[in-house]
């Protein structure tokens, strides 16, 4: 079962049993620390032949986290609106290399001529030149960042011009995207040579045509890959608590969870509870916060299984429909929304960071190394 | 003939001095022509070279029309051109003659029809009708066919550097819309990294943009891309072949049979393909983590490195004498994943030392592997599992010509063990795990065992072969990796600063014996299991024949006997051959054993060989021995023990000698032919008899000659020799081996 769950598609085949909740959260990932292949010391010295040793330490994901606090980010109310309010396709990607936070301008000016190149196949595009019909801009996102290891956020947007435009019309943004790494495995990032910058979490929205090929122009320029990134069952039941908890500084108004159930034909259960009734049953289901004062506030996983065992007992008990049997497809409040498909939506920008940081910790368990 | 000599090849040591002097110091027109006044003197009476000496001397401005002389001299010069080539000073003159019009232009082309080389073309003849492109009096179908001529014999001339210098003038021509697909080409050939500058692509981007995509220009284009990607994207289409177009040359049927008729082979590229890659029509897919990403360079330079010393980029790299000339100043390619696909490359990688490079090549690989075969997003792996079938053998192969495991192959086996039925892509799973470095023992329970116990208990005896024949070449690799670094390292195995996991002498010898161990409990559950399937039981013997001599072959102070549920069923196996086996592997056990014995008492550093082990050995070689030789299958104390009254009621008869080298079901067979062909004639049959001391030295001498090498290496090391009598002799089975070694 602990070993299942580090596929999506095996928790796809285990939908039809009864899950235990407790073991369900054993994620596992094979941690690469900083040793080398095992090696007896080579003639020239270098003992690492064809790379990194992945550590032989299995890690979890994390079965406690800080309760969200309406953290004051730093980041400027423009650029805030512009990741707010917005669906995001999520991705992981492997550490880029050699990639340079100075050198955004460059890369804005190479984007948009590989995306005109690529766009008309077979013609060649001068790198220089500034008269292309994609205008690509790379932006700094500074200030959201959790911890010092985290690299700063990087936010690309092209814009174009409508097929029939008019001569003086503006352009207009037709796709963006953004990477990001919000308070990531400090032992995994440090243990990259400085040459990478670890970015792990990949939001696009847009085109789909326009995210494969600024995909494709990373993975040619930064030696990295791109993979899907879908958020598990645990991940949207942690969304889920961390967002109810929410409820005491921000009004969720409504827990809404969408479920499907293996029945023929299938069955999707829209389970939709009052920000009120919720907010009681977490406080029923919170321990007592033995921390002292001062100390952070933190969620345990057992108080996330306690909070769905009651929903899904509430449910139970109306309807006679045992929700364990099921998946949960979809998660959302007032603060967000978030789908098994790997789509997030982020409504307040209080509470992201916390979001960002299961995201960016799920991105990193999905690191080949 | 001689005259054909003269023209086609320097035939004495005057004209070969000509040869070089017009050759390799490119002498001017002039002082050809006063060489070629010296060879008049001697050659006065040869028509061809009266006939060059017409062409290089003639006025400008003679008629043609109604030249016979011309004409007689020009069909001289094209007999031997067109039978044997001609030579350098020849193509000079005439190709002088054709380019700067002296007679018009109507001869022209003819001429450069048959300008066909015998070895070598000046490149200042070259130049210099380059040179006469630009006076611009030339017709444009011959300047056309001047360039194809250049194309075609652009091998053969005997330098380009000069041609380089003028690349600037060349590449004034490409704005003519005819001669443009040849320039490219010619220019194609001639670029180099220092050539591609701003303003030449942007004529070319100007040009592009007037002719539409042509494939011409695209191949020049994509080779400026090759030298200075950071000045020019371009993308091409998958399905256009970039590779120039083999014009239809006059010359080149000519020029073969010309080569074939003098027994060179010096052109043998004239169709030259663009550095493109060849994609393999693949099939459409809706991932494509599985395709090798295309070798290209790094469009983001480090600054600091182009300063220090002058990189070359591995995809300019054609042969691996570049790549040896080249090998401390290759720049890596944008993507490491794509080595993998080329050849070359990889003889690059197994030089590349760089921490940085090998981890991006982990990273693709292990993404790669992940997506595939862990997190098949899209239902499944079987559906793409030709693809994967390709890429694991392409990943087999490469770490086969490394001869190492790559870590993110290693990491993804791991985790996929645990969900791996067993039969999805089994050769090519065994194959990685067998490529796996040394797991450190307090891990390689969990990591490894565990899953794989799981999958050979419940998979077919096909399974259970290929695993053990897996674990077999994964201790191989162990121990010849082993053995190369201990002896380069003379014994000395402290790691370097790198590793953080230390590997010592002991570490290792606990892996591989937790392997050996591992093998032995699968080997005798596997057994017992399958009914000791032959099959099964040949694979543990495959395994123990190199455990049982790593002392010797690979120098690592370790034995481990067999368990006795191997030991046993090979024993008693109704083939010869496992016996033989059998007897084989105690025999090498023997050696080195005693080898390392002797060893321990020679050098201080001795290492500890368990008093267990060779008690073992000792009983399991007495067992052997008094099993097939003396036949004394249950003596008391030895592991085999079965009740007497139990044996009595069994109703063999002669029990004891149920499996002594006569009566053992493996060579039964062998006892009853011997005993036809000994005594001839004899109806009924005594198997009994041959125990008799000649008939059981003929009957040990027939069986050795049936190919029983181990047999008879097991019988000469474990038997005083003049103790042959099988029946008799109680002691001759004794060990040599002391049991009594101290510990």
């Amino acid at each position: 079962m602990s070993a299942a769950d580090e596929t999506p598609d095996m928790e796809r085949h285990q939908n039809s049993v009864m899950r235990t909740p407790l073991n369900s959260v054993a994620v596992q990932r094979r941690s690469k620390n900083k040793s080398y292949r095992l090696s007896y010391r080579n003639r020239i010295g270098a003992a690492s032949r064809l790379g990194l040793t992945p550590g032989l330490t299995a890690r979890r994901l994390n079965t406690s986290r800080k309760a969200p606090k309406s953290n004051k980010i730093t980041v400027t109310t423009e650029q805030l609106t512009l990741l707010v309010k917005t669906e995001w396709k999520l991705s992981y990607v492997t550490p880029l290399y050699r990639f340079r936070h100075t050198q955004l301008k460059i890369y804005s000016r190479q984007l948009s001529a590989f995306i005109a190149a690529e766009k008309q196949q077979g013609l060649a595009v001068d790198v220089e030149g500034t008269q292309n019909t994609f205008r690509v801009s790379f932006s700094l996102v500074l200030g959201m960042t959790e911890s010092v290891d985290d690299a700063v956020t990087v936010h690309i947007q092209i814009h174009s011009k409508p097929l029939f435009a008019k001569q003086d019309e503006p352009q207009k943004p037709v796709w963006s995207g953004w990477l990001t790494c919000i308070n990531g495995n400090p032992e995994y990032l440090r243990s990259l040579p400085k040459d990478f910058i670890c970015l792990p979490l990949f939001c696009s929205s847009g085109a789909g045509g326009l995210t494969s090929l600024v995909k494709s122009w990373f993975q040619q320029s930064f030696d990295c890959c791109f993979g899907p990134l879908e958020i598990s069952h645990t991940s949207l039941q942690w969304l889920m608590a961390l967002w109810t908890n929410c409820q005491s500084e921000s009004s969720i108004r409504q827990l809404k969870m969408i479920w499907t159930l293996p029945v023929e034909p299938q069955l999707q259960v829209t389970y939709t509870v009052d920000a009120e009734d919720a907010w009681e049953l977490w406080s029923s289901v919170r321990k007592k916060n033995t921390a002292g004062e001062g100390e952070e506030n933190s969620i345990d996983i057992e108080e996330v299984m306690s909070f769905m065992q009651g929903l899904k007992a509430h449910f139970f008990r109306h309807f006679r429909l045992d929700l364990s049997a099921g998946s949960l497809n979809e998660v959302s409040t007032a603060l967000g929304s978030a789908k098994h498909s790997g789509m997030i939506k982020f409504s307040n920008s209080k509470y992201m960071i916390t979001t960002l940081m299961l995201l960016t910790e799920c991105a990193l368990l999905k690191m080949p190394i | 003939m001689a005259a054909q000599l003269n023209l086609s090849g320097p035939p004495n040591s005057d004209l070969s001095s000509l040869t070089d002097q017009s050759v390799s110091s490119r002498t001017s027109n002039r002082s050809l022509r006063v060489a070629e006044k010296e060879r008049r003197k001697n050659e006065a009476e040869d028509p061809s070279v009266l006939a060059l000496k017409y062409f290089s001397d003639v006025e400008a401005g003679t008629p043609v029309i109604g030249n016979d002389d011309v004409e007689r001299n020009l069909v001289l010069v094209e007999k031997v051109a067109y039978r044997n080539g001609l030579s350098p000073e020849a193509i000079s003159i005439m190709l002088e003659f054709a380019m700067s019009l002296r007679m018009g232009h109507s001869l022209c082309p003819r001429v450069l029809k048959c300008l066909i080389p015998v070895t070598v073309v000046p490149q200042e003849a070259v130049v210099r009708a380059v040179a006469w492109l630009g006076v611009d009096k030339i017709p444009v179908s011959t300047q056309v066919l001047f360039i194809k001529w250049v194309l075609t014999v652009f091998d053969m001339i005997d330098a380009k550097d000069q041609l380089r210098a003028i690349y600037g003038f060349i590449f004034s021509f490409v704005s003519e819309e005819n001669l443009c697909p040849f320039i490219c080409h010619l220019l194609y050939l001639l670029t180099t990294k220092q050539i591609v500058r701003v303003f030449r692509v942007r004529k070319l981007l100007e040009l592009q943009s007037k002719l539409g995509r042509q494939p011409f220009l695209l191949n020049l284009l994509s080779l400026y891309k090759v030298f200075c990607p950071e000045l020019v994207t371009l993308s091409i289409p998958s399905r256009s072949k970039s590779v120039f177009k083999n014009h239809n040359m006059p010359w080149k049927s000519a020029l073969i049979a010309v080569q074939k008729r003098n027994g060179s082979q010096v052109a043998s590229s004239i169709s030259l393909a663009s550095a493109s890659k060849d994609r393999t029509n693949r099939r459409k897919r809706k991932h494509h983590h599985l395709e090798l990403p295309v070798l290209s360079s790094v469009v983001n330079k480090e600054p600091q490195t182009e300063t220090s010393r002058r990189l070359v980029p591995l995809v300019q790299i054609q042969s691996v004498a570049e790549l040896l000339e080249n090998m401390d100043h290759i720049e890596l390619p944008a993507q490491m994943g794509s080595l993998l696909g080329s050849s070359l490359a990889l003889q690059y990688l197994d030089c590349v030392q760089d921490e940085s490079a090998l981890l991006r090549l982990n990273f693709w690989l292990g993404y790669a592997l992940h997506e595939e075969l862990l997190f098949c997003g899209d239902g499944g792996a079987s559906q793409n599992s030709e693809e994967s079938l390709q890429f694991l053998d392409k990943l087999l192969s490469t770490q086969h010509f490394l001869q190492e495991g790559f870590s993110s192959s290693e990491a993804f086996l791991y985790k996929f063990l645990n969900v791996w039925d067993g039969s999805l892509l089994r050769p090519q799973i065994l194959g990685l795990l067998s490529n796996i470095p040394v797991v450190p023992s307090s891990q390689i329970g969990r990591l490894l065992f565990e899953p794989l116990m799981q999958l050979f208990f419940t998979s077919s005896v096909f399974f259970k072969c290929g695993l053990i024949e897996c674990l077999n070449n994964m201790l191989l690799k162990w121990l010849t990796w082993h053995s190369v670094y201990a002896l380069e390292d003379d014994l000395d195995i402290s790691l370097n600063s790198h590793t953080s996991i230390n590997m010592t002498l002991s570490g290792f010898k606990d892996s591989v014996m937790e392997l050996v161990d591992f093998v032995g409990r699968l080997a005798s559950i596997g057994l017992q299991l399958e009914g000791c399937h032959c099959l099964l039981l040949s694979c543990i013997l495959d395994f123990y024949t190199m455990v049982c001599d790593m002392f010797l072959k690979y120098g690592l102070p370790l034995v481990v006997m067999p368990p006795s549920g191997v030991f046993y069923p090979a024993l008693f196996a109704t083939d010869p051959v496992s016996v033989d086996r059998l007897a084989f592997i105690m025999y090498r056990y023997k050696v080195n054993l005693t080898s390392a014995k002797s060893q321990e008492k020679l050098t201080e550093q001795a290492f500890h060989i368990s008093r267990q082990t060779f008690r073992e050995f000792n009983y399991y070689t007495v067992y052997m021995v008094n099993c097939l030789w003396n036949s004394k299958m249950f003596q008391p104390g030895t592991g085999v023990q079965l009740g007497e009254e139990l044996l009595l009621k069994s109703n063999v008869p002669q029990y004891w000698t149920s499996f002594d080298l006569v009566h053992h079901p493996a060579f039964m067979s062998y006892a009853v032919d011997f005993h036809q062909k000994c005594w001839i004639g004899k109806k009924d049959i005594d198997l009994d008899s041959i125990k008799h001391q000649k008939p059981w030295s003929w009957y040990l001498q027939y069986l050795f000659s049936q190919g029983y090498d181990g047999l008879k290496l097991f019988v000469q090391s474990n038997i005083k020799a003049g103790q042959g009598d099988g029946q008799q002799g109680d002691g001759q089975g004794d060990r040599q081996q002391g049991d009594s070694l101290p510990t």
